[in-house]
């Protein structure tokens, strides 16, 4: 991996510029990154691990305007100058392309492919058709065509797979281009340990890492497998071994095989997760797990520093710039009280409501149909990703990047990782800019072996 | 109420932290007992699931499996006192039905320090004589391979009674060296070493005549005895004053001080409090001093070493980040690999007992595994059970980062010794 | 169209109804109950769960509290798995006046309600969270009940003596020869099939909308009003004593440790229709500041799910005031042979949960006097099915099972191999282990208990599971088990796609009605990771939308 190379001679301190990074998903890692590649010492303080686990284990940039997207970066441009509410409005097409090149670049090609040109159409868990941009190799052969033969198969001790609920769903379903595949379901048995009746999906791909479990495992499943067919299993097919796991297994089916994502914990997220905050330590980050922020310091429109809080412990980290990308309601950053209040529960930063609904209308009785306007709240940034009230920078440095940022209905769009990398990439250079030492040394910052040049 | 630990404390904690999981099943997957063993049911379903289902007691068999490493509210994105939920009710479940023997003994650590210390030789021979653990085992249920400590005859306090005083003057503030039970009989020379990293950086070292933590206690469920065992330290601590820092190169005595006696035994004490907020990992409270400019890192001499490093979960709970890392780093030419592990299985005295150790030692097989493949002879980690255990199971000898810093600093001539 | 023939027609599956069928059932008449719903749908469903010890009403209605602390009794003996004997407290907060306490150990007393005084100390020890401030604290023989499964407790025990038992079956038309009763004519709506049945007497049950079944046979002017009352169940429990505030009966006085959760209740305000109640904001608002002042912080413990009853309360026309709790909560029984001249019906409107077994004994004496019948009542004598051990619920139970069943499956010694089973071709049925595992990991229920209950239900929607299994009732509301229960469903419940993913659908529709007027703190988060997942991971809302949607 290309991360890796970043060299690890420490700049825990002294003169060198000092970027405090609050979160660990997609947004918050990217930075941290991109930061440290060009030279800042990076603290990144997190409550506990990040969403990347938590979603579907691609990479998502725009999938529903609400019309179903095929060009995702060509979408965002329109999408955004339609939507000026929109965190793409500030973030920009440029900013989404540079950050999604970041990732692959760092994940490499074992973790991710595809490009943010073309979405692709992938079966969910239930069954329906989902579009996306970016999506790990396991999941290739599951683009869905006309005249798709798909053999689903289920696994009885993996509660959280359903395969006729999927296959039965697919079969039933018009295309987004027109046609229909044809799918059948299939369950199987498989004990991922002796006895083991009711396991999460790693307990899976773990025991998919021992060469001879998966020999014996793909040799049961090819046995399912009509001519002709492509088949769907649950994404379970190898944890820390996957690329090989997943070669063996589709060598030995002997057909095209793809991983359906299902229920957190996403064994492909916990992949990519994994290689990304080992890159982020591996960079000599300051990676500090198992934190909150529960305060912090600020004076003249500027933000000192934060308190960082653990096993009775409060530490106050002072820095130069900070970027909140802690996410949004899912994680608890942001909150509604229970008088109905919105909040940042970070940084206390003022929040901003979706335009003309006021805080008694946040959640509607509706569960269809729409999205609820509660999940449009967040913070509001300007172009360079700072956190403004008003139009004006609420500190000048403190910037947001990912779903903390209002505006967006990231589940709904498909737009999630998308918004995270372009405002991670913007905030990180935003911030990069401000830093004068930083600037000096040249550096360029889109390439994380910028830094070992540094080094070296 | 905001900050529940600043509200309640012990399970009133952790009873209201269980409101956060939203269930999405982080804790299950980076716990290393479920991974390593299918009857521990996970941390989730133990922890804030089955907690809905308690008032008071505990049925659930399956949470004797749990270590308690603490590995699952360090992930827990929500907040969750996961381990700690679990703790407190295996010690319900302990105290519904009794504890074994076995469980009163261990956690002896003082006690058994001041016996096993003036016969030492003899001590540290027998345990290593393969019928007597066999006999061990057979009666109190402690594996006959798991590790033991060495004993010194030389204690830390004798070592500090005899040994001639530095002569440098302090030209830093005073601070206050918490050795452990541990440090002041079997991990001597981590202590002597860490006083002398000290007193060599200029600070003065005070150190007090001490007690016991009572984390043994505490993670064997015995939370009243863990209760006056921790107060009693508090004492001894507190005779000099209430503003010295309190250092130690114990990781997780530190950590006991720090978080299980408020938070998994519900200690609310003034005392208690007072000394936490003070107390720091060794590592840490230098990088404290790194970064605040007052530790001139330019007179460490180069040491060209690639060092394996294990964090303990028990330092990983303190939310430090990786204060070792980043201290052996100071030192020109060093580079560390951390493990990326969780646990090395022995999580204080789990890894002992002999029901435990096969599911201590899978555990621990990453750990174990990453010291093997990338040791020059020597590989770091900051708490002595936990080395202990790596360097049984490993085969490789395993220090605690000070040992680093000493020979770094012109102290000792040979790294290992 | 079908026809049946049974000597009583109970109209309404509510906790009166079930008894009036498990009554009539025991003396040995031939019965049958139906509901236009599920069984306990209603105000069954819709209350805190408390099986009261009396306490309550002392000093308000001191014949009720007596009747309460006597059924309490009869109750807990037979239908002991629906029971738990979590015990009661009555504490005297900071905010309340001392007076009154000495009024209720006098009502107490009198009403023979038992009750001892405790320190405040102890009550403090006995429940930590409890406001530190309380002035006075009195322990009770309050105990909780589970509603829905006290009324299939006892629609089985009917069952076992010889009634039917239909659910949504609707009542469409009551037929009369001349002045008496002869038939009931019912919509069985999940089959769209007519159901007459022939009868010689109908029991009025339907509660809140008794005063409609009255009016299908020409009985005008039965006036019940729905008093409506909000509820909000709590994460976890905060309690694990019922804890009442000693005051005169109000809003929000009373939090009750049910199951995994605690329930604060309760408003009182009147509805015009029983099938559409609001929860609104203020109510919500009122029922969080009642919180604070029995737990203090209760505003930041998590709130997962509210809902609102219908108090069927009979509006006597004596009482003018539009107040709903001035109006009479004892049971009313209207004999329309004297009040309408029609024969062969009675209605019985009104009343408590716990008492529901003494209502229905009561309504069923009237029926047999007008019938010449002298036919006693075995009720209080013999345990529904399910509680004749006696043993009470323990809120333990499930964990305890499951504990059981892991430990079946995973300690049997290890295969020969050491390595995992191989997967084999199609599903292999011999695996008794996969039915234990946890569907709905929030309140413990497996896969056994879903596809045993569909089995019987096969017609079931999953809120019909829920109610009996808990099923989605956790914090996750759903989030986590909607999507595996309706896999199950789909694999072996034997419906097809299109209803399975309907009942998908409803499911996450009708969670969301009782969710989003709650929504704050942690539920919120909650909200927003099953958003995610349904929403981000599975596209749900692009599956194929159904031509009409599932609603039964």
């Amino acid at each position: 991996m290309t991360a890796t190379a970043i060299p690890t001679t420490p700049t825990w301190a002294g003169a060198t510029p000092h970027v405090v990074v609050i979160g660990a998903g997609i947004a918050g890692l990217i930075a941290s990154l991109r930061l440290r590649a060009a030279g800042a010492r990076v603290t990144q303080i997190t409550k506990g691990l990040g969403g990347i686990q938590l979603g579907q284990g691609s990479i998502d940039i725009l999938g529903y305007t609400p019309d179903r997207v095929s060009a995702p970066l060509e979408a965002v441009a329109a999408f955004a100058a339609a939507h000026p509410a929109h965190p793409y409005s500030r973030i920009g097409v440029d900013a989404v392309r540079t950050g999604v090149e970041y990732l692959q670049q760092v994940a490499g090609p074992d973790l991710l492919v595809g490009d943010a040109e073309h979405n692709v159409n992938l079966p969910t868990a239930v069954g329906a058709i989902r579009p996306t941009a970016l999506v790990p190799p396991t999941m290739v052969a599951g683009e869905l065509h006309d005249g798709l033969k798909l053999v689903i198969i289920g696994i009885a001790q993996l509660k959280d797979f359903h395969p006729m609920l999927v296959a039965q769903n697919l079969s039933r379903t018009t295309l987004p281009d027109g046609g229909h595949v044809t799918a059948r379901a299939v369950m199987t048995d498989f004990e991922p340990r002796p006895n083991e009746f009711d396991a999460t999906g790693l307990t899976f791909a773990r025991a998919l890492d021992d060469p001879k479990t998966r020999r014996t495992f793909a040799e049961g499943i090819k046995a399912l497998v009509n001519e002709g067919e492509t088949v769907g299993l649950p994404a379970v097919l190898g944890g820390e071994d996957h690329k090989a796991a997943f070669a063996e297994i589709c060598q030995i089916i002997g057909a095209p095989v793809f991983e359906i994502p299902s229920l957190p914990p996403c064994v492909p997220g916990m992949r990519l997760n994994e290689a990304l905050v080992k890159a982020v330590k591996d960079a000599r980050v300051e990676f500090i797990l198992g934190t909150k922020v529960t305060g912090f310091t600020a004076a003249d429109g500027h933000l000192v520093s934060v308190t960082a809080s653990t096993a009775g412990h409060k530490r106050e980290i002072a820095a130069d710039a900070f970027l909140l990308a802690a996410g949004g309601f899912e994680s608890g950053a942001l909150k509604l009280d229970s008088h109905g209040h919105p909040l940042d529960t970070v940084l206390g930063l003022p929040v901003k409501l979706p335009d003309g609904v006021d805080e008694e209308h946040l959640v509607t009785d509706k569960y269809w149909g729409v999205a609820q306007p509660l999940f449009k709240v967040g913070v509001d940034v300007d172009e360079s990703m700072k956190v403004v009230d008003g139009g004006s920078p609420v500190y000048d440095n403190v910037y947001a990047a990912g779903g903390v940022i209002a505006g967006a209905t990231r589940w709904q769009e498909k737009s999630g990782e998308g918004i995270a990398l372009g405002s991670a990439v913007k905030a990180a250079d935003a911030i990069l800019a401000s830093l004068p030492v930083v600037a000096a040394t040249g550096l360029a910052a889109s390439s994380p072996l910028a830094a070992s040049a540094e080094r070296n | 109420m905001g900050v529940i630990e600043e509200t309640f404390a012990g399970h009133e904690v952790a009873r209201a932290s269980l409101d956060n999981c939203v269930k999405c099943t982080i804790c299950e997957t980076v716990c290393p007992v479920a991974k390593a063993n299918p009857l521990f049911t996970g941390p989730k379903y133990n922890g804030p699931q089955a907690e809905r289902f308690r008032d008071g007691a505990s049925v659930d068999h399956s949470l004797q499996w749990c270590d308690f490493c603490g590995i699952c509210t360090l992930n827990c994105p929500q907040g969750v006192k996961i381990a700690e939920l679990n703790e407190q009710a295996a010690t319900r479940m302990k105290e519904q039905n009794g504890f074994p023997l076995r469980d009163r003994i261990i956690p002896e650590t003082n006690l058994e320090g001041m016996f096993l210390s003036p016969v030492a030789p003899v001590a540290n021979w027998a345990l290593g004589l393969r019928p007597l653990r066999v006999v061990i085992e057979k009666v109190i249920k402690i594996h006959r391979d798991a590790p033991m400590p060495t004993a010194h005859t030389e204690t830390l306090a004798k070592w500090l009674k005899h040994r001639t005083k530095t002569d440098i003057k302090p030209t830093k503030g005073p601070v206050v060296f918490f050795q452990g039970c541990a440090g002041g009989y079997f991990e001597t020379e981590t202590s002597k070493k860490s006083i002398e990293v000290l007193e060599h950086l200029g600070y003065e070292v005070f150190v007090p005549k001490q007690s016991c933590c009572g984390l043994a206690k505490q993670s064997n469920g015995l939370f009243k005895g863990a209760t006056k065992d921790i107060l009693n330290l508090c004492d001894n601590l507190l005779k000099f004053g209430n503003e010295l820092p309190v250092v130690s190169s114990s990781g997780s005595c530190i950590g006991m001080v720090k978080h299980e006696a408020h938070e998994v035994i519900g200690v609310d004490d003034p005392r208690l409090a007072n000394v936490s907020v003070r107390s720091r990992d060794f590592c840490e409270f230098l990088m404290e001093e790194y970064r605040a400019g007052r530790l001139d890192a330019s007179e460490f001499k180069e040491i060209d070493l690639t060092v394996p490093y294990h964090q303990p979960c028990q330092v990983k709970s303190q939310g430090m980040g990786f204060p070792a890392v980043q201290l052996m780093e100071l030192i020109p030419g060093v580079k560390v690999i951390e493990s990326n592990e969780p646990c090395c299985g022995i999580a204080g005295t789990y890894g002992l007992k002999a029901e435990r150790y096969d599911t201590a030692q899978k555990i621990g097989k990453g750990v174990f595994e990453h010291m093997q493949n990338y040791n020059e002879g020597v590989g770091v980690c900051d708490t002595e059970t936990c080395r202990w255990q790596i360097a049984k199971s490993s085969g490789v000898k395993i220090v605690h980062p000070v040992w680093l810093l000493h020979h770094a600093l012109g102290l000792s001539d040979n790294l290992l010794k | 169209m079908r026809t049946m023939d049974a000597d009583v027609v109970v109209i309404g599956g509510g906790a009166t109804g079930a008894g009036v069928v498990r009554d009539v059932a025991m003396r040995g008449f031939s019965a049958v109950l139906l509901d236009k719903a599920d069984l306990g749908q209603g105000t069954t469903g819709r209350y805190h769960g408390l099986l009261h010890s009396g306490g309550r009403y002392v000093v308000s209605d001191p014949e009720s509290a007596t009747e309460c602390a006597e059924e309490n009794e009869i109750v807990t003996r037979i239908h002991a798995d629906a029971v738990e004997k979590t015990g009661g407290l009555f504490v005297v907060t900071p905010d309340d006046p001392m007076e009154f306490s000495d009024q209720w150990t006098e009502g107490a007393t009198k009403s023979k309600v038992p009750w001892t005084e405790i320190s405040t100390a102890e009550a403090l020890r006995r429940e930590p969270r409890l406001n530190p401030g309380i002035k006075r604290a009195f322990a009770v023989h309050d105990g909780t009940v589970d509603g829905w499964q006290m009324v299939w407790g006892a629609a089985h025990s009917a069952e076992d003596h010889g009634a039917k038992v239909l659910t949504y079956t609707a009542v469409t038309e009551i037929i009369r020869e001349g002045d008496q009763v002869t038939a009931v004519i019912a919509h069985d709506l999940k089959n769209d099939e007519q159901v007459t049945i022939t009868t010689r007497f109908v029991i009025n049950t339907a509660g809140p909308w008794a005063g409609r079944i009255a009016d299908l046979v020409g009985c005008h002017d039965v006036e019940v009003v729905p008093g409506r009352g909000i509820m909000i169940a709590m994460n976890h429990r905060l309690v694990n004593t019922v804890v009442n505030r000693c005051i005169y009966p109000a809003d929000g006085d009373i939090l009750v440790p049910v199951h995994t959760v605690s329930i604060i209740g309760t408003t009182d305000v009147k509805a015009d229709d029983p099938q559409r109640l609001a929860i609104p904001r203020n109510e919500v608002q009122q029922m969080f500041d009642s919180g604070e002042a029995l737990i203090p912080g209760f505003r930041e413990a998590r709130a997962v799910h509210a809902w609102a009853g219908a108090r069927p309360l009979f509006k006597d026309k004596r009482v003018a005031a539009t107040d709903t709790r001035h109006m009479s909560r004892g049971m009313s029984i209207l004999d329309h042979g004297t009040r309408d001249g029609v024969q062969g019906i009675v209605s019985i409107i009104g009343g408590k949960l716990t008492t529901y077994r003494l209502m229905a004994k009561n309504v069923v004496d009237v029926m047999c006097d007008q019938l010449g019948e002298s036919r006693p009542c075995t009720t209080a004598d013999e345990a529904v099915p399910g509680s004749a051990d006696g043993h009470t619920y323990v809120i333990t139970h499930r964990l305890r099972e499951n504990e059981k069943a892991r430990a079946t499956h995973l300690e049997v010694k290890p295969k020969a191999t050491d390595v995992a089973v191989a997967a084999k071709a199609g599903r292999t049925p011999s695996h008794a282990a996969i039915d234990d595992q946890i569907i709905c990991e929030c309140e413990l229920m497996s896969r056994k208990m879903l596809t045993d209950l569909l089995a019987e239900q096969p017609d079931a929607t999953l809120d019909d599971l829920r109610r009996q299994l808990r099923l989605g009732m956790g914090p996750c509301q759903g989030g986590f088990c909607s999507m595996r229960a309706t896999g199950v469903a789909l694999e072996d419940g034997g419906i097809d796609i299109e209803r399975a993913t309907g009942l998908l659908r409803l499911f996450l529709k009708n969670r969301w009605i009782g969710l989003w007027p709650i929504l704050y703190g942690e539920q919120v988060r909650q909200t927003a990771l099953d958003d995610w997942i349904f929403q981000g991971t599975f596209d749900v809302e692009h599956l194929p939308v159904p031509e009409s949607e599932v609603e039964l």
